[in-house]
């Protein structure tokens, strides 16, 4: 698995540069609360031969907006209208209710304090 | 009216997933299939809840699907039957405690047969529909047993009142 | 132009499964939008593994993320943690988990094409179907005692022995499966009531595709070459056991059946070549080391790329654990694949991507 740091600023920046259609595909992505601050991962896998695992990863504030990627990966709603709701936390133009019940509140998958 | 006899032959079957893991819902598909072949017994499985008379339920119930089952359950006509497929629908199996999890069927719904294992294997599905049956039975006879208005309509004006009838009704014995 | 109007399926519905619920817009007949909600069955399978389960007993909770594919997800879950303990299993686990994953996908892929051919209207097909399916269901049984949740795969190797005349019986039965499958295709490749209800029907294209990141037989269906196991080698060496890609390319519904009546053939050779070809060994790898630092694992499994990750952090529990499944990436794809089909096609249609919506939620 390559890990490529990035920042929130730099995001869209740094996956429009990486991205192409025919050499990648998106996966997932995933949060790791560690507490006070959150690991965001955007996981890509090439379709050729050695097939590495590329994950774009940035340290964020749990309260702070996440840029949307789905201009450039068209498929990344899911994953991300998924992550609103299980880690509580804020991505553009993302509304919660996606996968649990709208007046269900807090992430439950983030840790307890 | 032959309708008891027709239903006693061939009971309708409805099933639902409640959030279970798919796998006792494969297993209900295989005793549609020829080798286990329920069709035998008259049962059809059918998709709307007006028509059938036995509710097959899979899965501990998720928040999102409890309102479904229990109107799905209200849609259903009496006499009807309710079984819970799997470990997961009679307790909560492996997912009790989980938080979107409500753990077990019978918490919503009454339920008349429970069938363990995980996953449940398609003779323990029959054998649970087969006593199913006699349950229904049951509960037909419950149903259509006749019972007499003691207290008649009364005159009022033009119109026959009906009301208050009800109150003279005596509960059924079972 | 007409009129819009919009329809909706599900939750409870006779050709769906499980739980899943489209909003159709249509406009004469035909679907111009589509609204889908696939999160009925989220049962919260990740914290509990990361909470409540220890790390060994967390292959016995994944498997029931899903009980079609359940033994894709206890080996993707042992081999995630096999990483994070590092440690390298037997040889003969490694081909006892490739024969259970290539069992379980035969009576994965015989499922879907038996619903395909019921919500295509065409109910002899699918009881032809089913009865041909219970010979895999029923070596399963024989090889892992359960005919659905196997457990067969344990942290470290896999947890029961193949015993010689159970390999007899397999290598006899897809003896006897063999022109059985090929009755299958040709009914499915050339009866004509058949192909009008799935040919050119719920098309995707190659470039559609690559766009909205397909994986398994969907993706392979419209020509996009992405299979697991033609491209790991580390973890289960799936070319040695004579495996080969199959793609079509016009991503319909016929093309989608044909992928896996194709992929039907490449597994059976693979079972009779592990058979044959089955290593001495032990069963299991002990040790007694904790889970530590974060790793990755794809299989595929009978709808496409599973992807696990794990972080671990030296105690019994893990500290994360993230499940992607092959449906999860579909669901993009499967939206768009109604667009500008008629109304009436839509069943067929949702059975040919076999959705898996309990994986997608977990």
């Amino acid at each position: 698995m390559i890990k490529i740091e990035t920042s929130l600023a730099n995001l869209k920046k740094d996956i429009a540069a990486f991205y192409k259609p025919e050499l990648h595909h998106f996966m997932v992505m995933n949060a790791v609360d560690m507490g006070e601050t959150m690991e965001i991962q955007w996981f890509f896998c090439d379709y050729a031969h050695p097939c590495e695992t590329t994950c774009f990863y940035t340290i964020i504030n749990p309260a702070e907006e996440i840029p949307s990627i789905r201009n450039i990966v068209v498929s990344a709603w899911v994953a991300e209208a998924e992550l609103v709701d299980l880690m509580n936390i804020k991505v553009e133009n993302t509304d919660k209710g996606f996968v649990l019940e709208p007046d269900f509140e807090s992430g439950p998958l983030r840790k307890k304090k | 009216m032959k309708l008891a006899s027709f239903r006693k032959k061939s009971p309708w079957i409805l099933h639902y997933n409640a959030g279970g893991c798919n796998g006792c819902d494969i297993e209900i598909l295989a005793c549609l299939a020829p080798k286990y072949d329920i069709e035998r017994f008259g049962m059809i499985n059918t998709g709307n809840p007006k028509q059938s008379d036995i509710l097959l339920v899979t899965g501990p119930v998720t928040k999102r699907s409890r309102e479904r089952l229990v109107e799905i359950y209200d849609q259903m006509p009496e006499p009807k039957v309710v079984i819970s497929c799997g470990a997961c629908a009679s307790t909560g199996g492996v997912f009790r405690g989980m938080y979107n999890c409500e753990g077990g069927i019978d918490q919503f719904i009454p339920v008349d047969v429970y069938v363990c294992g995980c996953g449940t294997r398609p003779e323990q599905i029959i054998d649970g529909v087969v006593q199913a049956l006699g349950i229904l039975e049951k509960k037909t006879k419950e149903l259509e047993e006749s019972v007499r208005l003691s207290k008649k309509p009364v005159q009022e004006g033009r119109q026959l009142n009906r009301r208050n009838i009800a109150d003279e009704i005596k509960p059924l014995v079972s | 132009m007409g009129k819009q109007y919009e329809i909706p399926v599900g939750a409870q519905h006779i050709a769906l499964l499980e739980p899943l619920h489209f909003k159709f817009t249509t406009e004469n007949e035909k679907i111009i939008n589509t609204d889908a909600n696939v999160y009925y069955v989220h049962r919260g399978i990740e914290l509990a593994c990361c909470s409540k389960f220890k790390f060994r007993q967390v292959s016995f909770v994944v498997g029931r993320v899903c009980g079609l594919c359940s033994i894709s997800h206890t080996t993707a879950y042992s081999q995630v943690a096999e990483k994070l303990l590092k440690i390298e299993i037997p040889r003969r686990a490694k081909y006892l988990r490739m024969l259970i994953i290539e069992l379980d996908r035969i009576h994965s892929h015989l499922l879907c094409l038996s619903h395909v051919a019921e919500n295509s209207g065409f109910e002899a097909l699918f009881m032809k179907t089913m009865q041909y399916r219970e010979f895999s269901m029923e070596l399963l049984e024989a090889v892992c005692g359960n005919r659905i949740q196997y457990d067969f795969s344990i942290v470290g190797g896999v947890s029961r022995d193949l015993k010689p005349q159970v390999a007899d019986s397999i290598i006899s039965r897809l003896k006897t499966f063999m022109p059985q499958l090929d009755e299958l295709m040709d009914i499915y490749k050339h009866n004509w009531t058949l192909s009008l209800k799935n040919k050119g029907v719920g098309a995707i294209t190659k470039q559609q595709a690559m766009e909205l990141n397909l994986v398994g037989p969907f993706a392979r269906a419209a020509g996009l070459a992405v299979d697991v196991r033609n491209e790991t080698e580390d973890l289960l060496p799936w070319k040695e056991v004579g495996f080969e890609m199959v793609t079509e390319t016009a991503g319909d519904v016929y093309s989608r059946n044909m992928i896996r009546l194709r992929e039907l053939y490449v597994s059976i050779r693979i079972v009779n070549n592990i058979i044959n070809g089955l290593p001495e060994g032990d069963l299991i790898t002990e040790t007694k080391a904790f889970p530590e630092g974060e790793a990755t694992v794809r299989l595929e499994a009978p709808r496409g790329e599973l992807f696990y990750y794990a972080k671990g952090n030296k105690t019994q529990v893990l500290e994360r654990l993230k499940i992607k499944a092959p449906t999860f990436s579909n669901v993009a794809g499967m939206v768009k694949g109604f667009e500008g089909n008629e109304y009436g096609s839509a069943p067929a249609i949702i059975a040919s991507y076999d959705p898996c919506l309990s994986c997608t939620a977990r």
